[in-house]
Formats: structure tokens, C-alpha cells, sequence
């Protein structure tokens, strides 16, 4: 409980910092928005690009497919880069050195943080999927083949669960250079979602990227995740369900474990250098 | 109240409301006061007592809701291109600089705001910065200054378009004693050599003592008081009593019931196991009673002794009454 | 009447942009990572689907999603930032005008702009070679024009982003995508390949980026010429001008109700 205990509080924080500067209604509502006009952009551009081209027929699946790695690569970026947040914003606010000096280490702080925006990131990448889902049907005038029981919910959720590692590690490792940084932390959140778009297999197979790209982008913890979502809501989906989610549960703990280590040597370096309580630029 | 010489800031009936939850709030209450040319006038006052309206309103950020001011004869509701053009302002709480170009950089960007050819504006750059100890450090960037050479930078930014009147909201709040020091000589010798009336608000009661002309005090947004640091520090009449005794007391509550006793500060050193209060009193019998009222709580009162009013004592003297008033008013 | 103040306080606060970023050349690797990677993902998208004349549409795109970026960051939350740091009542207590300052971050913005888009169009080329049937006049012109009435657009946000104070930062995050998406950065959104219902097509058209997307294409990679796409210039440089004016009216209304209710120097915590 004495571990926990700093998680949830700042995990509460995390929840009071990310909706409280409007009413916790209209904050979460217009959360939605940004992933759904997401979805929905690289949705249109795949049935744009089908339906004017004679080299390519428009397939339903097809859009789905891109239409869930969207969504979800997007709500992977949205909580993973909380850490550079909680980092910069607490060192100007003159928070962070406070909780450094407390009896726990930041991490749990940190943890916290990017719990809480998992949970915000969930409610609205959810909304916007079924948002996206019904919008696309109705602008493009077809049916975009899901399959949508309580056996699918829950192994999404799952695959949810699942990628926690794997993105609260990629959360430690930004979090690492923003301990140490002084500046252009708040550039780190684009680089993440960009290379999300590329290497997790959200909008395109892996395998089209070339050799040995390809390789290590299928194994990635988010690609594997995506993977298992989509195992779960498009019928007919050739992977298995199972061995994306081992491979996403196992490259997510590696990183995570790597990503710790990387965060409290980063933390010791930053003590030794005294940036700890460095105001940034 | 007064000043000699031509009138650079003239105030009369100053007033200004904002929007409360219930009934709105009374910022400044009808403050009337003139301030000469080249004179440094310090407005001390508690926090919400009216300071920053009052500065926010003369610099032309925020417009009165009753009376009139005027800045070098220039109306500050109806003629604020005119202000704007004669004065400039800085605060001690502020970095106000863009980080990632030089100090040096910053102050010419500011000049150019006021309409200043380039070559011109380098060399006052050169000598405010010569003043200000800041020329080692004009190339470096603005996020890379220490808090007391980035204040250095504000203050320079604030005199490079040379302006007749200066706001000044706690220019050396933060500041080491040395950075503190030089600031201060810089801003008397702008106001003796080149003119310039300075408006000075702060907490930093030495500070005001030792560079104002006049002082005006401001509680609830009006002017309780105001004069030349002397002329205040003897309208107290009586000297302070001060004591110290033993054992070491947090609170010394008993003092505000004896009649006579303006208002009274103190303060604890454990280790010699005493506590110091400084009474400000009406007169010899009200120390007596104070003295007494201490001992009567069965304190040992280990040394007394009276002594010349200080700026700080006025102000608690005038202000300290109110703060109990209104906590009653607050209470009720 | 004088100029000269006018353009020395525009030169100089375009000149502070332009050392900003210059200055710390880490920042040009910074802004141009989620322009490079969007705009590389999504022509891979077209490319991976077969749609490979398209793929011009993705790299287009990400060299204005950092105008957008620029529009949106720098200069719409460019006050905002400005007041929480106490530069805003400087530049309110000063004599400059305010129309200078908002141009002066444009213009400094534009150019500081500059390097990223050349490197996301670099990128593209190398890796894509989109196929391109450019009538260069058309294409200058028109770039030209969307850019004006993009940053006049971004000044006019400026003034309503000092308004709405703390929650400007969120108001970003909500509108990035959102325009991204209405205004057609990489496919068309209005017209007769519009995904677009009517009523969505008008209200997007209503975003100088949605018109100047749709001319940027037609001249670039359709050898459409001036005299093809005159219709689309007009109206950029209608609304170029009319939200120019708008900014600077709604300047001067915010800083005289602010002057009123004692909001002007209030920092948002």
C-alpha cells in the first residue's frame, strides 16, 4: 500500500491536471475530437487513394483495418508522452524537485501520471473509434466490416492492458531525457506519434518497410498491440490473438525494464549535475 | 499632498471597482496624490492594498472606474498613445524576455518598440548595461542569466527608450543584497542626473527608506499616509518601545488590548531563549501599560528600551490596526 | 504620417523569431519531426495501397502541416505565452503598433518555417519522386497567397487565444487535427472528390488552408496556371486581408475590455 499510495495520488493529479481547465464533460468530449478528426484523415486518404486510382480496388477490410491502427496508434501517443510532460511542466512550476525529494523515487510519480492518462486516452480513443466508425459509414456510404461482441470488447480491453508496459517503458525513456533536458522536451511528443505512424504497422504492413526495418518494427510491443486488436474486432483476420498479445505483454515488460533502468541512472546523473530543480527554457 | 517643481504624475479621486461574487471590489478609493519630476515615489501597502491597480492604471493597462490621472499631462483613459510614448515599466517578479536570444538582443528588440534607430539604441544599451554591471553577460542568452542579471536586463530594458517616468513594481524582490544595492544606486542616479520620476511600489521597507523622496502608504485603496520618510517616521510622535522576554512567546496577543498601542511586530531567537517585540506607542503611559500587560502574563521582561521609529514600525503602526480590524470585520 | 516606426517594430519582432530559432539550430531538428514522419507515413499509406500518383498529396501536406504547426504554436498562442511571461503588457505600454507586432511574427515565422517544409519535400522527393505537372507561376503565387491568409488567420486566433487565456493551450490540441483533417492537407476535401457532405464542404471552405490546398494541387500537380485557379486566389487574398483587419480590430477591442476589467496583465496559473 505504501507503493501504491504515491501512484494513485499521482494519478489523481494526473486526472485534475488533464480535464480541470473546463468541465470534466467538455474537457473529455474535445479529447475525443483530436483522435477522431485523426482516424478519420488517414481513413479518407486510403479510400481517397482507392477510389481514384484504377491500380486498386476499395476494400472494406482494408479500411477497417486502418481505421483501428489509427485510433489506436494515436491513443498509444497521447498517454505515452505524459512523462516529458509531468517532468518539464513540474520543473517550471517548481513541483518536480519537491516530489524528487520526497521519499519515493519520481518514477512512482511518473507511473502515476501516465496511469491516469491511460484511462482518459481509453474513454476518448474509444469514443472516437465508434465516432470514426459511424461517421466513415455514413460519408462513404458503405459498411465497414467489425466485429463487435463481449468476447471482442474484453480482448480489446485486454490488448489495452496488455500495451501498459510497453508504453508506460517508452513513457520512462522520454521521461529520462527530460530529467536531463533543458529544452525542446515538448518536441518529443510529435516524434512519438510520428514514428508510431511508421513503425507500428497503424496505417500499413510492417512489411513494406524495408529489411531489417521491417523486422524489428512487426516485433515492437505497439505493433503486436494493434495487432491484437484488430485479431479481435475484424472477422476473418488472419494473425492469432494469443501470440500478439504474449509478444506485446513480453517486448513491453523488456522495455520497460530497460526503460527503468535507463530513468534511474538518468535520475542519478541529473542529481550528480544538479539539473534536478533546473528551470527550463 | 504636494510635490515642488513641475508635476509628472498628477491622481485625483483614483478609483477603481472589479466584478466580486457578490458586491464588486473596491480596489482604490478616490487616491489623489502629485509627483514631481525627477523624484523616486514609493507606495508601500500590504498585499491587495491597491499598489499594482494604482501602477497598472497609471501605465495605462487598466482603465479607472471614478476620477482622473494624468502622466506628464497626458490623460491615461483618454490619451494612452500619448503615456505610452513618455514612460515604461518592470516588475521584479517578472523574466520578461525571449529565451532564446541574447540579453543584448532582447533590450535592442525592446527599443524598437519605442521607435528607436538601431545605432542609438546600441549605445544606450552599452552605457545601461555599463551601469547595471551587465555588459560581461549581454551576449549571452536570455535563459542562461541567473535570476539577478536577468532582473538587470529588465531594469535596462525599462530606461532604454529614455522615458520621463518609470514604474516599478519590487525591482530587487529575490535579489542578493549586492545585485539588490546596485539596482537602487542605478535608480537614484536616473532620477538626480537625468530627471526621471520614479515610481516605486514594494514591501522592501529599507529600500523605500533609503532611496524615496516621499513615500505614500496605501491600505484598502486609499493613501493612509504620506511624506518624506522622516516626516512619517516623526508623525508616530513617541519612539518604539522594544522588549525582550523570556521565556520565548509566539503570540503576544495581550498588547492589543492596552490602550495606546499602535501596533507591535516581534520576533523569537531560540537559542538565546527570548522573544524581541517592538511596540509602537502614543505615548509614555501606554509603554508603561505594555510593559506591563507583559509582565502581568507572568513573562520576565529581560530588557526594555526605547527607540526612533523606523518606516516599517509607521507601517505597521497604520496598517497592523487595520489588519485586526478586519479580521473582526471577517469573523462577524 | 510615418512608417518608420511601423516597420522597425515589425522587422524587429520578426528578427527575435528568426535569431530564436536560427540561434539554436537543435531547433530546425526539432520542429520539423512530426512534419517529416506524418507526411513519410501517410505517402507510404498511398504508396502501400497502389494509390503511388497520390503520394505528391502526402508530401504537399506535411510541407504545410508545418506552416499549420507554425500558425497554430508560434503565433496563435504567441500572446498567450506572451502575457504568462509579462512581454504582453510590455508591448501593450509601449508605443508600437500592435498590427506591426502581429505581421513581424509572421513574416518571422514564414521564414523560420522555411527550413522544415524544404526538408519534408527533400525527403518526399528522394524517397517518392512524386510525380509533379507544376505551372510554377500558379504554384508561387498561390503558396504566396495561402500562406498570407493562413498567418492572417493566425493573428486573428492570436487575439482570441488571449481571451480564452489557460485553456488556449488546449484549444490547440482540439484544432490541430480538426483542420487538418477539413481542410484537405492531404486529400481533397471539397469539390467533386470530396468525401464531404455539402454543408461540411462549405464550412471547411470557410479555412483559408482548405482553399489554398485545393488551388496548391491544382497548380502543382494538375499544370493548372493562374488564369485556371484566379477564382481560389481571389478569395485567399480576400480573406488574407479581411482577417488581417479583423485581427487588429480584435486586438484593440480585447486590450479595451481587458483595460476595463483588469484582465490584461493577469497571469493564468
Amino acid at each position: 500500500m505504501t507503493s501504491l499510495r504515491p501512484i494513485l495520488a499521482s494519478a489523481w493529479m494526473g486526472i485534475q491536471h488533464d480535464i480541470a481547465w473546463t468541465t470534466p464533460a467538455l474537457s473529455v468530449a474535445l479529447r475525443v475530437v483530436a483522435p477522431f478528426a485523426s482516424a478519420m484523415t488517414v481513413s479518407i486518404i486510403y479510400w481517397f487513394g482507392t477510389t481514384n486510382s484504377s491500380s486498386v480496388a476499395f476494400n472494406p477490410e482494408r479500411l477497417a483495418y486502418i481505421l483501428i491502427g489509427s485510433t489506436l496508434y494515436a491513443h498509444i501517443a497521447s498517454y505515452a508522452w505524459v512523462p516529458t510532460v509531468a517532468i518539464a511542466e513540474g520543473k517550471n512550476l517548481s513541483v518536480f524537485p519537491h516530489i524528487y525529494l520526497t521519499s519515493r523515487s519520481t518514477a512512482f510519480y511518473v507511473a502515476g501520471r501516465v496511469l491516469s492518462s491511460f484511462v482518459i486516452s481509453t474513454i476518448t480513443s474509444v469514443a472516437a473509434l465508434i465516432l470514426a466508425y459511424l461517421a466513415l459509414g455514413s460519408f462513404l456510404g458503405t459498411q465497414i466490416p467489425a466485429t463487435v461482441t463481449l468476447l471482442s470488447a474484453a480482448m480489446v480491453a485486454a490488448a489495452l492492458v496488455a500495451n501498459i508496459p510497453g508504453a508506460l517503458g517508452l513513457g520512462f525513456l522520454l521521461g529520462a531525457y527530460s530529467l536531463y533536458a533543458s529544452k525542446f522536451e515538448w518536441s518529443l511528443p510529435g516524434y512519438v506519434a510520428g514514428l508510431l505512424m511508421v513503425f507500428s504497422g497503424a496505417l500499413f504492413p510492417t512489411s513494406i518497410l524495408p529489411w531489417p526495418i521491417s523486422v524489428v518494427a512487426q516485433y515492437l510491443p505497439f505493433t503486436q498491440f494493434i495487432a491484437a486488436a484488430r485479431e479481435a474486432l475484424l472477422p476473418g483476420s488472419s494473425g492469432d490473438y494469443v501470440t500478439s498479445m504474449g509478444l506485446c505483454l513480453l517486448g513491453g515488460v523488456a522495455i520497460l525494464v530497460v526503460s527503468l533502468l535507463v530513468y534511474f541512472a538518468s535520475e542519478r546523473k541529473a542529481r550528480k549535475d544538479g539539473v534536478i530543480d533546473r528551470r527550463l527554457a | 499632498m504636494a510635490s515642488k517643481g513641475t508635476v509628472s504624475v498628477e491622481v485625483s479621486g483614483l478609483r477603481r471597482e472589479f466584478k466580486g461574487k457578490g458586491s464588486p471590489v473596491v480596489a482604490l478609493d478616490g487616491v489623489s496624490l502629485k509627483v514631481g519630476q525627477g523624484e523616486i515615489f514609493g507606495v508601500l501597502g500590504p498585499n491587495g492594498a491597491g499598489k499594482t491597480t494604482m501602477i497598472r492604471i497609471l501605465s495605462t493597462l487598466l482603465l479607472p472606474t471614478g476620477g482622473w490621472a494624468k502622466v506628464m499631462g497626458f490623460d491615461v483613459e483618454h490619451e494612452p498613445e500619448k503615456v505610452r510614448r513618455v514612460i515604461n515599466m518592470a516588475s521584479g517578479a517578472e523574466k520578461a524576455g525571449y529565451d532564446f536570444i541574447s540579453a543584448k538582443r532582447n533590450l535592442w528588440f525592446f527599443s524598437q518598440l519605442y521607435g528607436i534607430p538601431s545605432e542609438i539604441a546600441e549605445k544606450r544599451i552599452m552605457e545601461l548595461s555599463e551601469m547595471l554591471g551587465l555588459t560581461k553577460y549581454l551576449d549571452r542568452k536570455f535563459y542562461a542569466l541567473s535570476t539577478g542579471y536577468r532582473q538587470r536586463a529588465t531594469i535596462a530594458r525599462a530606461f532604454v527608450n529614455e522615458p520621463k517616468v518609470v514604474f516599478l513594481d519590487e525591482p530587487t524582490i529575490g535579489l542578493d543584497v549586492m545585485t539588490a544595492r546596485s539596482i537602487r544606486e542605478f535608480l537614484q542616479e536616473q532620477a538626480r542626473q537625468s530627471g526621471r520620476t520614479i515610481i516605486l511600489a514594494s514591501h522592501n521597507m529599507a529600500e523605500v527608506e533609503a532611496i524615496c523622496d516621499r513615500v505614500a502608504i496605501i491600505d484598502k485603496g486609499k493613501i493612509i499616509a504620506a511624506g518624506t520618510p522622516d516626516d512619517l517616521k516623526r508623525s508616530l510622535g513617541a519612539p518604539a518601545l522594544v522588549m525582550e522576554v523570556s521565556p520565548p512567546q509566539s503570540g503576544f496577543e495581550m498588547l492589543s488590548t492596552v490602550a495606546g498601542v499602535k501596533g507591535f511586530t516581534s520576533s523569537t531567537e531560540e537559542e538565546r531563549g527570548l522573544s524581541t517585540v517592538q511596540i509602537v506607542v502614543e505615548t509614555d503611559a501606554a509603554a508603561r501599560a505594555a510593559e506591563d500587560a507583559v509582565k502581568k502574563q507572568g513573562l520576565k521582561v529581560v530588557a526594555s528600551w526605547r527607540k526612533q521609529a523606523t518606516l516599517e514600525e509607521v507601517f505597521v503602526a497604520l496598517v497592523g490596526r487595520g489588519f485586526k480590524e478586519r479580521e473582526e470585520q471577517d469573523v462577524v | 504620417m510615418s512608417f518608420s516606426p511601423w516597420v522597425r517594430t515589425m522587422k524587429a519582432r520578426a528578427l527575435v523569431r528568426l535569431w530564436s530559432i536560427f540561434g539554436e539550430p537543435l531547433w530546425i531538428v526539432v520542429s520539423m519531426g512530426f512534419p517529416v514522419l506524418s507526411s513519410l507515413a501517410l505517402s507510404l499509406l498511398y504508396y502501400s495501397i497502389g494509390a503511388t500518383s497520390y503520394v505528391g498529396f502526402a508530401v504537399l501536406g506535411g510541407v504545410m502541416v508545418s506552416f499549420w504547426g507554425n500558425v497554430l504554436w508560434s503565433m496563435a498562442s504567441q500572446f498567450y505565452w506572451d502575457k504568462q511571461e509579462g512581454l504582453f503588457e510590455i508591448y501593450l505600454t509601449s508605443p508600437a503598433p500592435i498590427s506591426a507586432i502581429l505581421i513581424g511574427m509572421s513574416v518571422g515565422g514564414i521564414i523560420g518555417t522555411v527550413p522544415s517544409a524544404l526538408i519534408v519535400t527533400g525527403i518526399g522527393w528522394v524517397l517518392f519522386h512524386p510525380a509533379v505537372n507544376a505551372a510554377w507561376g500558379g504554384v508561387i503565387l498561390t503558396f504566396g497567397l495561402t500562406l498570407a491568409s493562413l498567418y492572417a488567420m493566425g493573428m486573428t486566433l492570436s487575439s482570441l487565444y488571449l481571451a480564452y487565456g489557460r485553456e488556449a493551450e488546449s484549444l490547440n490540441e482540439v484544432l490541430q487535427e480538426p483542420v487538418s483533417m477539413l481542410s484537405g492537407l492531404y486529400f481533397p476535401s471539397i469539390g467533386s472528390r470530396s468525401p464531404f457532405p455539402l454543408a461540411i464542404q462549405a464550412a471547411a471552405s470557410l479555412i483559408p488552408l482548405t482553399i489554398g490546398m485545393d488551388a496548391l494541387r491544382k497548380t502543382l500537380f494538375y499544370g493548372n496556371d493562374i488564369g485556371q485557379v484566379w477564382p481560389d486566389l481571389a478569395i485567399l487574398a480576400v480573406m488574407a486581408v479581411v482577417l488581417l483587419f479583423l485581427s487588429t480590430y480584435t486586438l484593440k477591442y480585447l486590450e479595451n475590455v481587458g483595460r476595463r476589467d483588469g484582465t490584461i496583465a493577469v497571469r493564468i496559473r
